[in-house]
């Protein structure tokens, strides 16, 4: 062997080294195709994934699952590189500010038409190729079809099916659609009612008859209210219950956000541009949002446990809080942590009138290599049939407005939550909200006022003033964190 | 292939009389090499560059170019997003000087250059003094089942830094948590190793001690086992007692490996990152920056959502800067303590 050979072999090793960074996969075949989607947490449901196998067994659907931050990061990395083995992506909510205003990392689903792939989605092939009907057993035990796709539609004629408020996530600055949402988080007030009752606010029999739900979402019409209903609980505990830190609200800080999210303006304003125009200095929305969270901190009645922290179980299950502010997806939580109170809690309508916390919408990056199957795989996955299921068997809030209205969300009663009808209470709630503009340093910005409020709830010493943080220092800090993001 | 073999066979048969029994290769002194490659002889020497390529390759690729281009966007104010993507600085607004002005300005920076230095004083000092007691108990000619000690100080060393930042989380617990309960038995109130910025500083260096003083206590121990006996034989003799002994005839033979210790815990200490990242739950540090270090600072501008890569790389380039400050404090001190040897 000779030199010359043995470096230009190397040399070749060399390329191909670079080439695997910087190239994509080669995956454009016609058929077999293989989607790789990026995920987290339960956006994909695996029982929709394995139906799926079966409508298309030449398609195969690689999950990439990972934490909402690190995958912000890859999405960043790849949409940079205008390559990254992704065909579907889920961006949250929280994120989704930022992504309008790169419409150009992704594909216009305006622009896309399903072809005819699930127009006959209930019959698939197993694995021995015999044909097989598509169907899933629902949460009362009844056998139900998956909904069927017909060929060209975009994202501008199922536009219709969704809640307008959550499609506006998914449209970017310059009107292009970059996304389709997922389930939408809604919120209300989930409630121990065997506290509730303890406490003097309702009576056992107004429990057991349904109708405790009703008495208190009359007691807390407004935050105002709600922060009195509290006072009134925390005076009537013991003092043993209140060295053992039992509190109204597991945590005072939530309810900055849902009070937030209650109005029409965050922190930016929609002006049409990639950017939007700041408005966290003058929205006076944000200042009684945050009077409103630290009102209720001095009023004591939080407790100082923060939430999905592992005191936080052991909470759920003591009865350390009576009430918590509760997404759907918060109710399958609660089932998990804390089994053993199946009855006992139950869900009120959320003060203020509606809420939502969190969401996802389905995207395509403009980098896909298969941008024809990917759509046809979102449109199939968020038809409102299939979020119908996602629904019956997740207990995952469908954002498809058009099944409001079909018996199995409207009548469905929760026996974990002392029957409460949480179909009802929770469409009504999310019906009531209007289009909020998030912008591009949306969640920084978040975090930035969740300090500050952190700063204040903690308790802790300013170590400037030598005295614990006021009101007042705290928001001139947020004032000042906020400046250096958005410079 | 083949024309090597036939040029090396001659000179073989050559030596062939010669019995096996000549002096090792390594006695002697700037020996041609026996086999040799006609029409390559003047590339013998550069087979090292090949032999070198994979790492200097790499190394280009992954620690140079990064370190190069970081310095370029510290200039600008970059959005990977913008522009013509990849690697161009197209379409990227230029903007001089501002992010060093901005950063200067910036009193997060002084209070990351603060908490990485504090912690790095609450880890350091009390770790030496840990390790070295350990190693002195394991130089212990009496001890029993010496390996086994010294192979169980070195697992908290390889152990998950992840691993390590969640456990001590949960003992750290405010309300439950394991420290918090005995403290109360003897009725200290509940401290937020979280929130309160010495206490959360306290924390981390805890984790850190806790996964270095088994490593440090080894390289002590050899150290001391380098000690000659005779000095303390003679120590003995003298009457000196056992604290004596220590403090007299140990101290003084570690003085080089306290140096280099302290050295290296200062490398570490200024890339201090994962322990703060978990127990703040956040990358800014806390509500109060309380658990900011340099290296967190950098990553929570660049990748931390806040979307500022050029400000990130500033913040890298004044990272460099204090530690070529820290490397010169460190080399002037080992310098001084290395001549006061000679005395």
């Amino acid at each position: 062997m000779n030199i010359k050979k043995l470096a230009a072999s190397i040399a070749m090793v060399g390329l191909a080294l670079g080439a695997g960074v910087s190239s994509a996969p080669a995956a454009t075949a016609a058929t077999p195709v293989t989607l790789t989607i990026w995920t987290f947490g339960d956006v994909i449901e695996p029982n929709l994934v394995r139906q799926y196998k079966l409508i298309h067994p030449e398609v195969t659907l690689q999950l990439k699952k990972g934490d909402i931050d690190p995958q912000q990061n890859n999405m960043i990395t790849a949409c940079n590189s205008r390559s990254g083995p992704a065909d579907v992506i889920a961006v949250e909510v929280s994120y989704s500010g930022w992504w309008r205003s790169y419409p150009n990392c992704f594909t216009d689903l305006r622009t896309m038409k399903t072809s005819s792939a699930n127009a006959n989605a209930t019959k698939g092939v197993d694995k021995n190729g015999n044909p097989v009907d598509v169907t899933y057993v629902d949460s009362v035990g009844v056998r139900q079809p998956v909904g069927t796709v017909p060929s060209g539609q975009s994202a501008t004629t199922i536009k219709s099916n969704y809640l307008p408020w959550r499609w506006e996530h998914g449209v970017a600055y310059n009107d292009s659609v970059i996304g389709i949402p997922t389930d939408v988080g809604g919120l209300e007030v989930a409630y121990r009612s065997d506290l509730m009752v303890k406490a003097g606010l309702v009576t056992a029999a107004q429990v057991k008859n349904g109708t405790a739900r009703d008495v208190l979402a009359k007691k807390w019409p407004t935050w105002d209210k709600f922060i009195a209903t509290g006072k009134t609980y925390m005076s009537k505990l013991s003092a043993a219950d209140k060295k053992a830190g039992r509190g109204f609200l597991d945590s005072v800080g939530t309810i900055y956000a849902a009070i937030l999210n209650q109005g029409t303006e965050k922190y930016y304003r929609n002006n049409g541009t990639d950017q939007g125009e700041l408005i966290y200095k003058t929205n006076p929305a944000i200042k009684k949002a945050w009077d409103m969270t630290l009102k209720a901190q001095d009023a004591g009645i939080g407790t100082r446990i923060g939430q999905f922290s592992s005191d936080w179980n052991v909470g759920m299950n003591k009865g350390t809080f009576a009430t918590m502010l509760a997404p759907a997806w918060m109710m399958d939580y609660i089932k998990q942590q804390a089994p053993d109170t199946a009855g006992k809690w139950d869900i009120a309508d959320l003060p203020g009138g509606g809420g939502n916390q969190g969401g996802t919408q389905l995207t395509i990056p403009s980098y896909s290599d298969d941008k024809q199957a990917a759509w046809d795989f979102i449109a199939w996955y968020l038809a409102p049939e299939q979020q119908l299921q996602v629904f019956r068997t997740y207990g995952l809030f469908p954002s498809t407005k058009v099944i409001y209205n079909d018996p199995s969300v409207k009548d469905f009663k929760d026996p974990f939550f002392n029957k409460a009808p949480v179909g009802k209470i929770y469409s009504e709630g999310i019906l009531k909200l209007k289009p909020i503009f998030e912008g591009k340093l949306n969640r920084g910005i978040d975090q930035a006022f969740g300090a500050g409020l952190g700063r204040v709830i903690s308790g802790k010493k300013n170590d400037k003033t030598k005295k614990p943080w006021t009101s007042k220092d705290s928001w001139a800090m947020v004032m000042s964190e906020v400046e250096k993001l958005v410079r | 292939m083949s024309s090597t073999v036939a040029s090396s066979s001659p000179s073989s048969a050559k030596k062939g009389g010669r019995p096996s029994t000549s002096p090792s290769p390594w006695r002697k002194k700037k020996q041609k090499p026996e086999v040799e490659f006609p029409g390559l002889r003047s590339l013998n020497g550069k087979w090292g560059y090949l032999f070198i390529a994979p790492f200097v390759v790499m190394f280009l690729i992954f620690g140079m170019f990064p370190v190069i281009y970081s310095t370029i966007i510290a200039f600008y104010n970059y959005d990977p997003l913008a522009g013509a993507g990849g690697l161009s600085l197209e379409g990227q607004p230029f903007v001089g000087l501002d992010n060093f002005v901005n950063l200067l300005q910036d009193d997060r920076l002084y209070t990351a250059i603060g908490n990485t230095f504090d912690i790095w004083f609450w880890s350091t000092f009390p770790q030496m003094i840990i390790s070295i007691a350990l190693a002195a108990v394991l130089r212990n000619r009496f001890l029993r089942a010496k390996t086994f000690w010294r192979t169980i100080l070195l697992v908290p060393n390889i152990t998950s830094v992840l691993a390590v930042a969640i456990i001590f989380g949960q003992l750290f617990g405010r309300e439950f948590g394991m420290i918090n309960i005995v403290l109360g038995w003897f009725g200290v109130d509940n401290i937020d190793f979280v929130e309160d910025s010495f206490a959360s500083h306290i924390a981390i260096a805890t984790m850190i001690t806790w996964r270095w003083a088994g490593y440090n206590a080894l390289i002590f121990l050899a150290s001391m086992l380098a000690i000659p006996d005779e000095l303390y034989e003679s120590a003995s003799l003298d009457g000196a007692t056992t604290w004596q002994q220590f403090r007299y005839v140990t101290l003084p033979g570690l003085r080089n490996t306290i140096t280099f210790v302290l050295i290296v815990g200062t490398i570490g200490g200024l890339q201090v990152f994962a322990e703060p990242l978990v127990l703040a739950g956040t990358t800014d540090g806390g509500s109060t920056h309380q658990l900011l270090t340099l290296t967190m600072f950098l990553y929570d501008q660049a990748f931390g959502g806040a979307g500022k890569w050029g400000y990130g790389a500033a913040i890298g380039i004044v990272i460099t800067f204090i530690v070529l400050i820290v490397s010169l404090v460190n080399f002037l001190v080992t310098r001084k303590l290395a001549g006061g040897d000679e005395k």
